[in-house]
């Protein structure tokens, strides 16, 4: 049919299927800012104004939409400089969007802003609850909403004409170290306002850095907040095709036969590919560096289906309808195989889900047993400190299976280029990794592939994985043309990647007065169908989380914990990697057990965590024993944060006003409500030694600015903008003058990707290493122009501040006056730096997460009213991203905490399949959130920075749950807290 | 697959339309949108001014295509559907969602059906084929909504004479509920109670005097009402609580 749509008063004749939707539609006239999220409208990427009011255009057909008027992002601001052509810029929700940090992936804020504009069309004075209420309908997964609210509240006020807040000029609320802490506000302060800033208390050694520590606009912000095309399905490849998955409807079957002779003659079907097509490689799609430490049970299609949702066949076809009947006309004949769905039945079970002869082994993985790892770490005797203890305390903790839930699904596009190499634009957290295990399933060459990651719409570890680019590979391969692959959000819960399950036991040996004698972890850990990441996650559970109770005096020096764990195969969806990569699971029955023997013995449980727990100087106890499957290397942890950080959150929270206060418990307002504080105490690593590298190349263009190259893979973290940080600081110029781009395999060094907490410390420290040779080579040039000025001067005597050289009387020489001579005028060169690193150590941050909540003491309901992170991150780079990864990272946990749960039927098909039965948190339902970062100064790194982005995932769960038990005095050994579970607790 | 789509002008034309088999009303297209095996002609109601609101003494006459947020917007709507409204969806959702076509397709989790049928709304329907026009109660229709074919409901009335107290547990503050209350009470003592958060319906679980035990009503409204959400124990035990809290709040109400 043929429509006429109205699309930022750009009149559209269009044709169109009835049934094909407006966002489908506005895409393909090159509107991209108007994303896919979901098929529900529960994401709200897909945000359009119909007649002035914010619609999800996914969720109405493109017909409906005649005779109304469309507005997307694209009818906002631009560009304020373009050449000779000068525009009215941004508009004012879009700058103040940039200004407060609240762009992190940008997939989502097209959406945020149309969404507030809509508000301050008709409401230039909103209050805090009307602006989220108005961007409730846009799922955020990266920001925790504070910093969108506060950038609509900003631009609410530019808008009412009064005096534009100068952002840069803000004066952070930095404390130094030895002052007192900050303080809870006296009254009830709104919980946000314009301004609201994270807390910093600064390193002595960070005080003096001109661009790092400073709240610097992230780098990709203007072409985000304008929703230009940036991701990966923002671009129409010419003749491109449709690729749909047939996913199996069993959880363990045999193919015994497979026709798609009916697929095939269906018009617009281009390819059908089934496991009779294809070459039989058996990998791991796990994206982690060389040998893959993991059993490799993966085939790009097989005769063998594990889990509903497990691939069948592949389609292309002209149209993603076309291809959804074809697939519907593929006829499977499947012999059902009996299914393991709970993970407490997987060990030593009859039924044997990995039976293929090509099956490799990696450590201890055993598939006769459905064992894909095994691990025992053993340090110190904890036997002989069982032996040694007054009280021993025992109990088991149960933790779910979730979602990442990234806004932008999985999506890939490939295409053969004029060279005959195979291009790959992928949404991915791994780019170097992919191109090096793509090549083996394709049967092509490394060199033959090139990776392309345009900017990503969220990873949060679901991206680590070469989990879909092989799809539309094959494909590309089949038919020689542009292949495009998305997962619809349904394929997002039922065939990609989640977080491990486990059920894990605990037992502590204690003396009376406190110290732990002993301490031992014991988790059954469900990988579902395949092993990916089975070992590392798993290891990492007990790895980070039982590291930092090291017990006192004498077992300090020689502590005695176990870690065992078994990573088990079921027919559920696999596992991989999720922020925090297995840490989170070990905190939730770590923290809350820590909570137990304190009240058990009568001890404050914050003096007691701290009386046990790790100190500067001492053995990492991990690092004696245990390397993510490779040898260990002892380390020593040189910056310990934490008391600091118990001081911060602390007083921030209120806490010796309100813990155990029961006059304040009962001031809830109602006689069935009770408020209640917790705390737990956390850490994480940053990289993985010997073992996590990045690189960087910085050259210097004609005009004194540079480019940078990472490899470092930016998936909304800020890691492009904090990396550029860095090597302004080295080079002394301004972050404008750094064009930082990232990645590309064909141009951009290697990089093993966005993982392990790694991006700041290890790319970041590569790109300070090219930026200090192009600095030296920069001052060698100087030397040489100031002494044909007749100025004799010595490199180590000039410094290199605001795009210039600066020699000791105060003489300088503009970089584009440097680069313009190394360019073109005498002894010509290009001035660049290569540069890589890896670390020998991985140095822990650390931190203590507060919680305060109230309990509905007849229904179990459990409100979190607020929550509170106090890092220990090293230096901070750029306290606007770095709290943006903590806000959303606590989001992110509170889900975790109370609400998200991914569970199957008793044929092991998914319950939650979309965004409403999957509820994560929304801008109009969350609590209070505040950080406040205790900078230590971390040696092994040139700034001194640990990681931020994957601590925050750790500790709200323990926290929520200790605050429950605090109000209510009941424990809840399960996650996610639901009322229902809080409720059967106090019945007991 | 939706295969055809109409914008007709007139109802007449629409119950026309509608009078094909396979076609089906397009309210806002928040469901209608997804994709279907099934091959369904779409009948876009958005020209026949179906989105009107009108008080009418004590009634309360909601034109079948009028959005949910224009219907808490508006002065009419008590503070407890308004909390209602704003659980049933998203702004954005409510923004393009239509008041009948949430009644055709919501299930048993719906807060917002759930205090209609409270307030003992009733749905005008027109018949495609005998261009009939009749009133049902939506109580009597609720279980029964796939006799809706081929018929068009045209206005939803609700009686504004009785106060309304909603309250819901859920696992968040804007996640489905669980179990939601929905109580409206009359001043001439007759109370309707309804419950959600269970099933493919919403159910009325009182329609009699204020004196009923409406904690016992409630708790027997979800016997047999275990799912993947909570068990029928649970659910009997909250609900028995929301309702003596509704009542509560009706009771603070008229005071």
């Amino acid at each position: 049919m043929n429509i006429t749509l109205t699309i930022n008063f750009n009149v559209h004749e269009v044709e169109c299927a009835p049934s094909e939707t407006l966002l489908s539609v506005v895409r393909r006239l090159g509107y991209f800012g108007v994303k896919f999220g979901d098929e529900g409208g529960l994401s709200g990427a897909d945000t359009v104004l119909l007649d002035g009011k914010p619609v999800n255009a996914g969720s109405m057909l493109a017909a409906q939409a005649q005779e109304h008027l469309i507005v997307t992002i694209e009818a906002l601001g631009e560009h304020p400089d373009q050449g000779w052509k000068k525009t009215e810029g941004l508009s004012p929700l879009q700058q103040a969007f940039v200004e407060s940090g609240a762009i992190q992936c940008g997939y989502c804020t097209p959406a945020q802003i149309l969404a507030a504009q809509a508000l301050l069309d008709t409401n230039l004075n909103p209050t805090e609850a009307q602006v989220r209420e108005a961007i409730s309908g846009v799922l955020c997964r990266c920001t925790g909403y504070i910093k969108p609210v506060q950038a609509v509240l900003k631009a609410a006020a530019v808008m009412r004409g009064e005096e534009p807040l100068a952002w840069e000029t803000v004066n952070w609320e930095r404390n130094a170290p030895d002052e007192p802490p900050f303080t809870a506000p006296e009254n009830n302060l709104p919980m946000l306002n314009v301004i609201a800033r994270p807390k910093v208390i600064v390193a002595p050694e960070a005080q003096t850095y001109q661009t790092v520590g400073k709240p610097e606009k992230k780098v990709d912000a203007v072409k985000l907040v304008q929703g230009k095309p940036a991701f990966t399905a923002d671009i129409d490849a010419r003749g491109m095709l449709y690729a749909k998955v047939l996913h199996s409807p069993h959880a363990h079957a045999l193919i015994k036969k497979i026709d798609v002779s009916k697929a095939k003659a269906l018009h617009g079907v281009a390819a059908v590919l089934t496991y009779h097509d294809l070459p039989r490689v058996v990998y791991s799609t796990a994206g982690q560096s060389d040998p893959i430490p993991g059993p490799l049970d993966s085939f790009s299609l097989d005769h063998k289906v594990r889990f509903v949702g497990d691939r069948v066949a592949f389609v292309a076809a002209e149209t993603p309808a076309i291809a959804e009947q074809a697939l519907a006309l593929i006829e499977v004949e499947y012999e059902i195989l009996p299914a393991i769905l709970d993970l407490r039945k997987a060990l030593d079970n009859p039924t044997i889900i990995h039976d293929e002869p090509e099956f490799v082994d990696f450590a201890d993985s055993n598939k006769e047993r459905n064992l894909a790892a095994e691990i025992r770490i053993d340090i110190g005797d904890v036997e002989k400190g069982f032996a040694e203890a007054d009280q021993i305390f025992e109990a088991e903790y149960v933790v779910p299976k979730v979602q990442q839930v990234s806004i932008e699904p999985h999506v890939c596009l490939t295409y053969w280029d004029e060279d005959d190499r195979l291009v790959v634009r992928t949404s991915t957290q791994v780019p170097f990794h992919t191109r090096r295990m793509l090549a083996p399933i394709l049967d092509l060459p490394v060199k033959r592939i090139r990776v392309v990651k345009p900017r990503i719409g969220g990873g949060f570890g679901g991206k680590q994985e070469m989990l879909i680019e092989d799809i539309p590979a094959h494909l590309t391969i089949a038919t020689k043309r542009p292949v495009l692959y998305e997962y619809t959000r349904e394929e997002e819960f039922s065939a990609a990647r989640s977080r491990h399950p486990m059920r894990v036991k605990m037992k502590t040996g204690v003396k009376n007065d406190g110290t732990i004698t002993a301490n031992a972890m014991y988790a059954l850990s469900d990988t579902g169908a395949y092993g990916c990441h089975a070992l590392t996650v798993t290891g990492n559970t007990g790895h980070k989380s039982m590291a930092l109770y090291v017990g006192d005096g004498t077992y300090r020096e020689s502590p005695n914990i176990q870690f065992h764990a078994d990573v088990v195969y079921t027919n559920t969806p696999p596992a991989g990697a999720f922020r925090g990569y297995g840490v989170p699971q070990g905190y939730w029955p770590l923290d809350r057990h820590m909570e137990k023997v304190a009240r058990a013995l009568d001890l404050d449980p914050i003096a007691f965590r701290l009386k046990n727990a790790i100190r500067p100087g001492e053995y990492h106890p991990f690092s004696t024993a245990w390397n993510e499957g490779r040898e260990p290397r002892p380390e020593i942890v040189q910056t310990v944060g934490l008391e600091m950080c118990v001081a911060q959150g602390k007083a921030a929270i209120g806490w010796d006003t309100k813990s155990g206060n029961e006059e304040w418990r009962q001031n809830s307002g109602a006689s069935h409500l009770r408020k209640g504080v917790g705390m737990a105490m956390v850490m994480q690593g940053t990289a993985i030694p010997y073992l996590d590298m990045g690189g960087a190349s910085i050259k210097m263009n004609d005009d004194g600015s540079f480019n940078m190259l990472v490899g470092a893979t930016d998936l909304g973290t800020g890691s492009d903008t904090v990396i550029a940080q860095m090597a302004a600081e080295v080079l002394g110029a301004p972050l404008e003058d750094i064009i930082a781009y990232s990645s590309d395999t064909d141009f951009t060094p290697f990089d093993k990707g966005a993982y392990a907490s790694s991006t700041t410390y290890i790319s970041g420290t590569a790109a300070v290493k090219a930026a200090q040779i192009v600095a030296e080579r920069i001052k060698a040039r100087a030397v040489d122009m100031f002494k044909a000025q007749g100025l004799n001067v010595e490199s180590s005597d000039l410094q290199l501040s605001n795009r210039m050289v600066i020699e000791p009387s105060g003489q300088t020489i503009p970089f584009s006056e440097i680069a313009l001579d190394s360019l073109h005028r005498s002894n010509q060169e290009q001035i660049m730096g290569v540069a890589s690193h890896v670390s020998p150590v991985s140095p822990p941050p650390f931190a203590a997460q507060f919680a305060e909540v109230t309990v509905d003491t007849e229904t179990g309901a459990v409100k979190v009213d607020k929550l509170i992170m106090a890092v220990d991150a090293g230096v901070i780079i750029n306290p606007l991203t770095a709290s943006g990864q903590v806000e959303g990272g606590m989001t992110q946990a509170l889900g975790y905490a109370v609400c998200e749960e991914m569970r199957y039927d008793k044929s092991g098909r998914a319950i939650e399949r979309d965004l409403d039965r999957y509820h994560i948190f929304r801008a109009d339902e969350m609590p209070e959130l505040e950080t406040i970062f205790v900078e230590t100064f971390e040696p092994s790194h040139p700034f001194g920075v640990k990681a931020v982005a994957e601590i925050p995932m750790n500790g709200v769960a323990p926290a929520v749950g200790n605050a429950i038990r605090d109000a209510i005095g009941v424990d809840v050994d399960v996650i996610p807290v639901t009322p229902e579970r809080v409720w059967r607790a106090m019945k007991k | 697959m939706i295969t055809a789509y109409h914008r007709p002008n007139a109802l007449e034309e629409a119950l026309k339309l509608l009078s094909v088999p396979g076609a089906v009303p397009l309210g806002g297209g928040t469901l209608l949108s997804k994709p279907t095996a099934d091959a369904i002609q779409a009948v876009d109601l958005q020209r026949l001014g179906l989105n009107t609101l009108v008080k009418s003494g004590n009634i309360l006459h909601i034109g079948a295509t009028l959005t949910l947020q224009t219907l808490l917007e508006s002065e009419h709507c008590s503070d407890a559907l308004k909390r209602a409204l704003r659980l049933e969806a998203p702004l954005n959702i409510r923004n393009a969602a239509t008041i009948a076509g949430t009644i055709v397709a919501c299930d048993g989790r719906s807060p917002f059906v759930t205090a209609l049928l409270a307030m003992d709304a009733k749905l005008e329907v027109v018949s495609a084929s005998a261009n009939k026009t009749e009133t049902l109660t939506l109580g009597d229709i609720l279980p029964l909504r796939e006799q809706l074919r081929g018929k068009l409901i045209t206005k939803v009335s609700a009686p504004l004479n009785a106060n309304l107290a909603f309250d819901y547990l859920a696992r968040t503050p804007s996640d489905s509920p669980i179990v939601c209350v929905a109580l409206a009470g009359r001043s001439v003592g007759r109370t309707r109670m309804a419950v959600g958060g269970f099933g493919k319906c919403p159910t009325l679980a009182v329609d009699g005097n204020a004196s009923d035990d409406l904690a016992a009503a409630a708790r027997n409204a979800f016997h047999e009402a275990t799912d993947e959400w909570a068990s029928a124990e649970y659910r009997m035990d909250v609900a028995a609580t929301l309702a003596l809290r509704c009542k509560t709040q009706l009771t603070a109400t008229r005071e």
